[in-house]
């Protein structure tokens, strides 16, 4: 009564299918969360393919990848330093300089720590004489100070540096409580991506200015041969093709050298980076663009739900619309915000409440170009905004009336690509 | 005796104040002096005599300090009636200072604690050695006829003494252990050495203590039979230095109980009792413990001057670059470019062409490609799912009503199956007839359950039903016979058996 077993050939190909598709997965956790602690659901998959992701990444983009047996770190040295939209989450620039300051204390710290200790050593650190002439002055006196400590303190957790044992951080604010946390070194190790640790500049030679700062922190050997400039810039490409979202031709006009060998060299390129990562070449006239299907690889989605993001994909559609009616004009601020007060009697029937209010479109317009600017769909000019070629993948143009009332199934997007 | 003006607590706030340092060196001036004999100083001599910390204080200063020592009773004060040579030194305050009762108990004290503080606390290994001869000497001395009561009485009291220093040491060394992890902070190198040395005492005192406490427990079982004798021994001869006149036998009885406590001492030292382990195993548990520990926290310092900078030293400079970024946007870049923490970020949704594997000339512009299929509901409410009323609350009777009739089908088929086999007849395996799927569920189970009860395959067996149902008895036929049951789900053979099952309850 035996069933037909499968020849072992097939049984060889299932399972190296499914070692691939492991190993995609991997690769794309990695992307997305290139500190990755014990806690992450792929983190089995980094270590099982800790090898051959390692030599992926340093051939592919001289990204250098750690795996620990507790963590993970890809240090993705960025090749586009002008982006100001890659910042961590709700960060200010006083809490970069308290969340570096927090890492400091932790680096000195016995392996627990709790809210109010490391609170006393940040204010210790703060009261560095060169931050005062800064103009930085941290006391956490006030609830808002408080706040701001627990905030670095939820990132941390996030992050999986701190780990919290007992205790929790509201109490903290309202001085009602304190909270306890194992710090855990290896991540904490694993934070700082530079080439080069700041301090180990002499204080007459450091750099001082932004872009020299940028440079030296990123800095890389580059070896005076032919073949080790073709890879220096096959790597700055893959690193914008891998960690931005689209990469156009013009962005490159400062290095003729880089432009050239892009144009010649984009579909191979695409193509070796498409087939690791399972994303999907979009080859334009202005550029490439690496897209995601499926919409994972990302923070920031669109389109999406909700009102902010309903709003965005209007306002994307309106500039694509102007766009083609006047290729090249920068459209102003103003007339994105009297275009959103226009909408509102159309749409605003789908909006939360606040967005409905007088005086709001303000603050979605601004929501929404600073969303379509971090997708590079965007460029902005002081109070203008100039539409970028990619933009016009959101150019809809009219919906069908019909669709509003049937089970919109017939234009919805294909399924995704055979997984198997 | 303490002067009640000065509650003691007053005595010690000279140690405690902001120049303790100052008082400190009077202090120790003052029991100096004491030490040669001179009772008492005048300020200019504790101006010359006193090594002070810094400078020298003025004479108004000391004057001032004397004061303020005398008023916490340290010091004793007295008029001086010397003479003087100088018309300032006359209208001067002139007093004379010595150590009073408290001053001097408070300086005995503080010498105390510097030693205490100051002692190495280190495992002698010599005390073991020293309790087995004592041990070696006590056994020799049961040994004879009538044992020398002030040879034992000598013996036992060296014995007490060094096992007990033995025991504070031990006691003082684990405490210092506990302090030696704590040691974090200090200067990397210092601490790995003064680790290093720590383990290589430990590991030579943990291999001493597991070699000499075998033969000392030993020792003391071989001693614990005539031990009563002896302590007795050694109790009687101390009762005689005891006072004179007091209750003679309660004396005695009240030394033999402190000689057998510290005799138990010893035993549970070395001896575990019960389920409480020997404190010796307790220490070594312990040392042994602590070495890891030390390790690690060894490692974690070396963990932590790794990598090519110091990283601590590291963030704080980076703190000052993100102070001197201009604005957010200038701080997010520095963070990028510093920290790499940033996800990917990439377009989703392709062109149904595309999804198609319709590949567009890599030369046309965006523009001229087709856009990205959104879901309609999307583009026009923000919405995936369709808004309306919430479902309504769903009537299931019919589904309850299908699921009633399907169980009471099942339930009777499984009767079914018991009427079919449970008849009570003995019937042979094979001239069962065909049997329906569930009848043979059933049947397998009795017959699964009959055979785990058969000892040996050429007796009959007899047995219930898990359920208790029904009853089963199985009776092997001759060996070499078959038996084949065609079934729904296939055939089922093995050897022929004679099969009776009744329901219980019945007789058959």
């Amino acid at each position: 009564m035996s069933r037909a077993r499968p020849g072992a050939a097939q049984v060889g190909d299932v399972l190296s299918r499914h070692r691939e598709e492991e190993r995609r997965d991997a690769l794309r956790a990695l992307l997305m969360c290139p500190l990755m602690t014990a806690a992450h659901p792929d983190f089995g998959a980094v270590r099982r393919h800790a090898q051959e992701l390692r030599d992926w990444f340093s051939q592919s983009a001289g990204w250098i990848l750690h795996v620990e047996h507790d963590c993970a770190r890809l240090y993705k040295r960025p090749a586009d330093l002008g982006d100001a939209t890659r910042g961590a989450p709700d960060f200010d620039r006083r809490r970069y300089i308290l969340f570096c300051l927090a890492c400091a204390a932790l680096e000195r710290s016995d392996p627990q720590i709790t809210l109010r200790a490391l609170g006393e050593r940040l204010l210790a650190l703060a009261a560095d004489p060169e931050l005062a002439v800064r103009g930085f002055s941290f006391l956490l006196e006030s609830h808002h100070e408080r706040r701001e400590l627990v905030a670095i303190c939820r990132y941390l957790l996030s992050l999986g540096v701190l780990q919290r044992v007992a205790g929790d951080e509201d109490a903290f604010v309202s001085h009602a409580g304190d909270a306890l946390y194992d710090v855990q070194r290896r991540v904490l190790a694993g934070l700082m991506a530079s080439s080069r640790g700041a301090s180990t500049w002499p204080a007459d030679s450091a750099p001082a200015t932004l872009d020299a700062r940028l440079a030296a922190l990123t800095e890389e050997f580059v070896p005076d041969s032919d073949e080790g400039r073709r890879t220096a810039m096959r790597h700055h490409l893959a690193r914008r093709l891998l960690d931005d979202p689209v990469l156009y031709f013009d962005e490159l006009d400062g290095d003729p050298a880089m432009r050239a060998y892009f144009t010649n060299q984009r579909g191979a390129l695409a193509a070796r980076l498409c087939d690791a990562t399972g994303l999907a070449p979009e080859q334009r006239a202005e550029g490439l663009a690496l897209v995601d299907e499926a919409g994972e690889l990302t923070d920031v989605a669109m389109p999406a739900t909700g009102t902010a993001s309903h709003v965005t994909l209007l306002v994307a559609e309106f500039l694509a619309g102007a766009e083609r009616a006047a290729p090249g004009a920068a459209v102003t601020e103003d007339a994105i915000q009297e275009f959103i007060r226009e909408a509102v009697q159309e749409y605003g029937r789908y909006w939360n409440k606040a967005a409905r209010l007088p005086g709001a479109e303000q603050e979605l317009a601004r929501n929404a170009l600073a969303r379509l600017a971090s997708l590079r769909l965007v460029r902005r000019e002081g109070d203008a905004v100039r539409a970028l070629p990619a933009l016009a993948r959101f150019s809809l143009g009219s919906t069908d009336i019909v669709a509003r009332k049937s089970p919109a199934n017939h234009t919805a997007p294909a399924a995704q690509t055979d997984l198997f | 005796m303490i002067d009640p003006a000065h509650p003691a607590t007053s005595l010690f706030r000279h140690v405690a104040t902001d120049k303790a340092a100052h008082y400190r060196a009077i202090m120790e001036t003052f029991a100096a002096a004491k030490r040669q004999f001179r009772l008492q100083l005048r300020p200019d001599e504790v101006q010359i005599e006193a090594r002070w910390p810094g400078a020298t204080p003025s004479l108004d200063d000391i004057q001032m300090a004397l004061t303020q020592l005398a008023d916490w009773g340290n010091l004793e004060v007295q008029p001086d009636t010397a003479r003087v040579s100088s018309i300032e030194d006359f209208y001067r305050a002139r007093y004379l200072y010595r150590l009073s009762l408290g001053g001097e108990a408070v300086e005995a004290a503080l010498l105390t604690f510097a030693q205490t503080l100051a002692r190495q606390s280190e495992l002698q290994t010599v005390a073991l050695e020293d309790i087995l001869t004592d041990l070696n000497a006590l056994i020799a001395l049961a040994a004879a006829p009538a044992p020398d009561a002030a040879k034992v009485h000598t013996v036992l009291r060296d014995l007490v003494r060094v096992f007990e220093r033995l025991a504070d040491e031990a006691q003082a060394f684990m405490a210092g252990v506990a302090r030696a992890i704590e040691l974090q902070q200090a200067e990397v190198q210092a601490v790995i050495a003064f680790k290093q040395r720590l383990i290589d005492y430990l590991q030579r005192f943990v291999g001493d203590l597991v070699a000499r406490s075998g033969i000392i427990a030993a020792r003391i079982v071989e001693l614990d039979a005539v031990i009563e004798s002896l302590l007795m021994l050694a109790a009687g001869r101390e009762r005689r230095d005891s006072a004179p006149g007091a209750n003679e036998a309660a004396a005695l009885e009240a030394r033999l109980v402190t000689w057998r406590e510290r005799w138990r001492g010893l035993s549970r030292w070395f001896i575990s009792e019960g389920h409480i382990p020997a404190q010796s195993e307790l220490l070594r548990a312990r040392v042994r413990s602590a070495i890891p520990q030390l390790l690690a926290a060894v490692a974690a310092l070396n963990e932590r001057r790794s990598g090519r900078s110091d990283r601590s030293a590291d963030f704080r400079i980076m703190a000052r670059w993100f102070a001197d970024a201009r604005d957010d946007d200038e701080a997010h870049r520095l963070w990028r470019a510093g920290f790499a923490l940033n996800p990917a970020r990439h377009f989703s949704l392709q062109s149904e062409a595309v999804a198609r594997h319709e590949q567009l000339p890599a030369s046309t512009p965006w523009a001229d490609a087709p856009a990205v299929p959104i879901h309609p509901r999307l583009r026009e409410q923000g919405e995936v799912t369709p808004r309306g009323a919430p479902p309504h609350v769903r009537d299931r009777d019919a589904e309850r009503a299908m699921l009633a009739a399907h169980i009471a089908e099942e339930r009777a088929q499984i009767d079914a199956a018991r009427a079919t086999l449970a008849n009570g007849r003995p019937t042979r395996l094979s001239e069962l007839e065909k049997l329906d799927a569930h009848a043979f569920r059933l049947f397998l189970a009795l017959l699964g359950e009959a055979l785990v009860a058969q000892r040996d395959p050429d007796q009959a067996v007899e047995c219930h039903s898990a359920d208790g149902l029904l009853r089963i008895r199985l009776e092997p036929l001759a060996d070499g016979s078959r038996a084949s049951i065609r079934t729904a789900l296939g055939v089922f053979s093995g050897r022929d058996h004679l099969l009776t099952v009744t329901p219980a309850g019945d007789r058959p």
